[in-house]
């Protein structure tokens, strides 16, 4: 904890004051994450001249996050409540690397004011709000609160708890009504209830997920607005009161409440709709006095109403719809600010351009109603060219752990206008191969063709109206796989007899094709 | 080679016509498949008679058997009984929907034992002999890799 003290630019922060630009903003930061969001931290460390020091629980141990960081802390077993989610294990591991800063990513501690609090009193700087705004925003019930007072719509909800007798009070809200985590995100903990008789076991049900997610079980009770659209706004604030508002996000294709596809400007938005979300945004941003990149949520029903959903003080998933139409980086300004920086007015007024889509690739199978389908990554071919970013959490040869979420990469496309975006995104989702487990990817492509995307004319039941699960296999795909099989038989046939008249041939007639894992033998454990 | 028997997804199929393929990467099973007017890019995984043919993102099992691998299969099952303990193993990864036998019980050559679903499609496995079941190592709900142990016949 000594390290931070006797920092340069730590006293400077001290003061309220920029350190020198000519400088790095920290010396070396760790990220108290993994998968594909750890990378992309590494990345923005590395640009930024920070070393950056991962950390990993026993699964983890040679995945691509480990491997790209400068160097690598053990946190524990392979069971997140030890290791992602334990706050004494990643602020030790914070201590013995002498990191001057800790970036949280998202999901896991990224919005515990619990983990913001022990990692300053180490003496270490958290890249994110301060404690006390993470308590407001974290707790989504203070947090509907705040924006209420702050004269910015809600859906009607109330708190509910185990045993709550005042059921009566259930009926103001409405049904359907969906059942949500006090402290959540990212969908866990919640439930969709229709009639009073299920909110007992629906409760008991998402407050055991809640607090095995976020150890916190409590839960409130929100009416359901759907169909609706599902859309959200980027800000990105100093600690000098700038307030930058980076337009909208559409995330509206979501199964399980969690999102796919996210695009911006959102084709639901006009001008007007959009200036009146920024200001709802600028008032609740402005009522919690936050510092860092947040996101506020809101739903939009059918009559272009919109209604605060959460604010999640902390980068989103979806991060680079957005970096892509304003040509932000948002982790390296998250980073800026936790050192001190303001804003720039170029920041503070930065207009969008063009239109993005992100495309998140899982392992799930979208033909079982998107069930998880963990495994080994035995082929990994990922697109390029222009406008095409993609974000990835593993490698070829890599394990797809079962602990933690099948999230696998991102694919993020940009062009200057939605139908050159949407045809990019389709050419990107084209190049990708993707060998050894099923993933959604072709959920995907086939989103890219449906017509009502296409238009740009979608709402959250998406996936349950127009897909379910999936259309069934065609006559001619099955034609085709049978064609492509049989020509890869003969070729291995070919090679055997190749091999058997002397001739050079690489491959067996008993090797797997793709299937075999190339595992790189890393072995490296690198705990300093 | 007109001999080779194709089943994708568990149901006899023909394989399209007027279509070509070029290896893009042949040790990765990478191709690129074309119609003569428009092509896409195809990966396929697999070794022996069990292949998996990702199209559009889509996983598509497909078995493909030579005539001497059926002739063989069935000379080895009308000499059914004789030989020593044989592995039944997964074809297709997929999940265990129900299985139909347990350690201890005789079957019959091609009686169901194991039911696995994969791509929406319910496949079965049958017995490759006849012989007495053991060591089942799979229940309901059990994900399974293709080639993975099920059980044994003895």
């Amino acid at each position: 904890m000594a390290t931070s003290r006797s920092d340069p630019a730590a006293s400077l922060r001290k003061d309220g004051q920029s350190h020198s630009p000519n400088e790095p903003p920290f010396r070396r930061l760790l990220i108290a994450n993994r998968g594909e969001i750890a990378v992309r931290v590494i990345r923005a460390c590395r640009e930024l001249g920070i070393e950056s020091v991962a950390v990993y629980s026993d699964v983890d141990v040679d995945a691509l996050h480990v491997r790209m960081a400068d160097r690598a802390e053990r946190i524990g077993p392979a069971a997140p409540a030890e290791s992602y989610l334990s706050i004494p294990a990643l602020v030790d591991a914070a201590r013995r690397s002498q990191a001057d800063a800790v970036h949280p990513g998202y999901g896991f501690l990224s919005e515990s004011a619990g983990f913001a609090e022990a990692v300053r009193d180490a003496g270490i700087v958290f890249v994110g709000p301060t404690a006390q705004t993470l308590a407001t925003l974290g707790d989504k019930l203070a947090a509907r609160q705040a924006a209420s007072t702050a004269g910015v719509p809600i859906v009607p909800g109330l708190r509910v708890s185990l045993g709550d007798a005042s059921l009566a009070d259930l009926a103001e809200v409405g049904f359907p009504a969906l059942l949500k985590a006090a402290a959540g995100g990212g969908g866990r903990g919640m439930r969709r209830v229709d009639s009073r008789e299920q909110i007992a076991d629906a409760l008991a049900r998402a407050s055991r997920e809640a607090l095995s997610s976020f150890g916190d079980g409590t839960i409130y009770l929100e009416r359901l607005l759907s169909p609706a659209r599902h859309v959200e706004v980027q800000l990105l604030g100093d600690r000098f009161g700038g307030l930058a508002v980076l337009g909208e996000r559409e995330c509206s294709v979501q199964r399980r409440h969690q999102k796919l596809v996210e695009e911006s400007p959102s084709p639901a938005v006009t001008p007007q709709l959009r200036e009146s979300l920024a200001e709802s945004a600028r008032r609740i941003a402005g009522a919690v006095a936050f510092e860092s990149a947040a996101t506020v949520e809101f739903l939009i029903d059918a009559d272009a109403n919109h209604y605060f959903l959460e604010m999640n003080t902390r980068l989103q998933v979806e991060h680079g719809v957005t970096e892509a139409v304003t040509g932000l980086d948002l982790v390296a300004w998250q980073i800026r600010i936790a050192a001190g920086e303001r804003l720039p007015p170029e920041v503070l007024a930065v207009q969008p351009r063009g239109h993005a889509f992100e495309a998140r690739i899982y392992a799930e199978d979208p033909h079982d109603g998107f069930r998880p389908a963990p495994g080994s990554v035995a082929t990994w071919e990922m697109p390029g060219g222009p406008g095409v970013r993609v974000d990835v959490g593993v490698s070829e040869g890599g394990l797809l752990p079962t602990e933690y979420d099948p999230l696998l990469a991102k694919l993020v496309v940009h062009a200057a206008d939605r139908r050159t975006a949407l045809a990019r995104l389709g050419r990107a989702l084209d190049e990708t191969l993707i060998g050894g487990l099923q993933t959604d990817l072709s959920f995907l492509r086939w989103l890219v063709d449906e017509p009502g995307f296409a238009a740009g004319s979608y709402d959250t039941d998406l996936i349950a109206e127009r897909w379910g699960d999936g259309p069934a296999l065609s006559a001619e795909e099955a034609a085709i796989a049978a064609f492509v099989a049989s020509e890869a038989r003969r070729g291995m046939t070919r090679e055997a007899a190749a091999r058997t008249t002397g001739a050079p041939a690489s491959d067996g007639d008993n090797r797997a094709w793709g299937a075999r894992a190339r595992r790189e033998a890393v072995g490296r454990r690198r705990s300093r | 080679m007109s001999e080779l028997e194709l089943r994708v997804a568990g149901e006899a199929n023909l394989p399209a016509t007027g279509w070509t393929l070029a290896w893009s990467d042949r040790s990765r099973g990478i191709a690129r498949i074309s119609d003569g007017r428009r092509s896409v890019q195809v990966l396929v995984e697999g070794a022996g008679s069990a292949w998996v043919v990702t199209l559009r993102g889509r996983r598509i099992p497909v078995a493909v058997r030579t005539w001497r691998e059926q002739v063989m299969a069935d000379a080895e099952t009308t000499a059914g009984g004789g030989g020593g303990p044989i592995e039944v193993r997964a074809t297709l990864p997929g999940m265990v929907l129900a299985v139909a036998v347990a350690d201890g019980d005789e079957v019959a050559e091609r009686d169901p034992l194991v039911t696995i679903e994969a791509m929406k499609m319910q496949n079965e496995v049958r017995a490759p002999r006849s012989g007495r079941v053991s060591s089942v190592s799979v229940q309901p709900g059990t994900p399974v890799a293709a080639g993975a142990l099920i059980m044994r016949i003895e």
